[in-house]
């Protein structure tokens, strides 16, 4: 996988994050800005991925970047910054790991024949994946939301005017 | 305590409840409603105390002396999603404590935000396909497995747009929506169109996936309201099951494996 591509699976992140803000009905100015946050944490995932990080830390590093980054476009669009930072996480949800989980679960419920290690060693391997990578999303957009919530522009102002 | 200063806090009351609850079921975080219902009420000279359970908000409004003046409750409406009610409350709430906004004032703006149409229903179908295709592409997906994607998630969320128009369980309008997707993808695995049937699979019924309540919910338990964490992550793992559900009774129908 070269950078092309990645930039191409970056591209289509956007238009992931895209269609959930529009099926979430997110006011038309920050679709813009959703775009650009889908692409910017899908182009952090696969470009780390291809530096062969972990997929749970490129998930986790690219949600980071989609949570911090949520906090200045939200006082520049003046909406809460979960409108931009929801939809834009999104395209990183691990669709394939929890796809391949359920299957395994699924597999576990048959009779115990030669491959049954196998596929429970790869049931717990996705599943564990999936269960991280979500936690990890949701850390990722919801603490710099309260790391930077107390320094507020908005607050500042209200506290001048008093 | 005089009888306008009564009316006055029943106003006052009824509105940040009004606010409260449009904020909970369009889908915000408890600090979320609890801040901006403290926001609006600011103006006035009243303490407020509110509790938020996960279908209702409730709200006492004191007076400088602590007594209760005002006490009600309000049960959340069935409503999806909505964040552009959320930006609009959020805002709404800035510009009365800013430009001191009459109780009056932000209830009518309140109404004109509540009435704000949603994206047009063709629009909403195009640009959910399309972050189908996009999820597909980003599993590695081809341009053959997008484009079953982009028509498999138009389905899907066709079929669960009717489904909650016509007021099923929202679970089962879930799994509606994943069982169609999944047998329109499926139809294209079983006619033996040589595709990676995985990624048209597993992408196709991503449309669905909870992620308002799931990230509210670490949201909400980072908040320290652990209940209202707890029961949005029940509520988005029952999401999660049933769109396995509608995916495993897919691939039974075909036979696949």
């Amino acid at each position: 996988m070269d950078w092309i591509m990645i930039l191409g699976k970056a591209f289509w992140c956007g238009w992931g994050a895209l269609g959930f803000g529009i099926l979430f009905n997110v006011p038309p100015r920050t679709l813009f800005a959703i775009w650009i946050g889908g692409a910017m944490g899908g182009f952090l995932k696969f470009g780390l991925l291809q530096l062969s990080a972990g997929v749970v830390l490129a998930s986790f590093a690219g949600a980071l970047v989609i949570g911090f980054s949520s906090i200045p476009i939200a006082h520049i669009r003046h909406v809460p910054p979960m409108i931009f930072a929801i939809p834009s996480v999104i395209p990183l949800i691990p669709g394939v790991f929890a796809y391949r989980t359920m299957l395994g679960m699924m597999k576990l419920t048959g009779t115990i024949g030669p491959d049954y290690n196998q596929v429970l060693a790869e049931t717990a391997n996705n599943g564990a994946k999936a269960l991280f990578i979500i936690m990890s999303l949701a850390v990722g957009v919801a603490v710099p939301m309260h790391l930077m919530r107390k320094e507020s522009v908005k607050n500042v102002r209200l506290i001048k005017r008093k | 305590m005089s009888q306008e200063q009564n009316n006055e806090a029943k106003e006052l009351g009824s509105l940040l409840l009004d606010v409260g609850v449009y904020l909970l079921s369009s889908g915000a975080s408890c600090s979320r409603i609890r801040i901006t219902m403290r926001r609006l009420a600011t103006s006035s000279d009243y303490t407020t105390h509110i509790s938020i359970a996960p279908k209702s908000v409730s709200l006492t409004l004191n007076d400088e002396d602590d007594n209760a003046i005002f006490s009600g409750m309000r049960t959340i409406l069935a409503q999806g999603v909505n964040f552009k009610t959320i930006s609009g409350i959020s805002r709404l709430s800035w510009e009365a404590v800013e430009k001191g906004f009459s109780i009056q004032q932000v209830r009518d703006e309140l109404n004109r935000l509540i009435a704000l149409p949603h994206y047009p229903r063709l629009i909403v179908l195009i640009f959910v396909g399309l972050a189908g295709a996009g999820f597909c592409f980003g599993f590695g997906g081809k341009a053959p497995e997008m484009i079953i994607t982009f028509g498999a998630t138009v389905c899907g969320l066709f079929v669960r747009q009717e489904a909650v128009k016509h007021k099923f369980n929202p679970y089962i309008c879930v799994f509606m929506g994943s069982l169609v997707a999944s047998l329109f993808a499926g139809a294209f695995v079983k006619a033996g169109l040589d595709i990676n049937f995985e990624h048209a699979f597993a992408t196709s019924v991503l449309f669905l996936i909870p992620g308002v309540p799931l990230i509210n919910a670490f949201t909400d338990l980072i908040d320290g309201n652990i209940l209202n964490g707890l029961v949005r992550g029940i509520n988005a793992l029952m999401f999660a099951l049933a769109i396995a559900l509608g995916l495993l009774a897919a691939m039974l129908i075909y036979n696949l494996k």
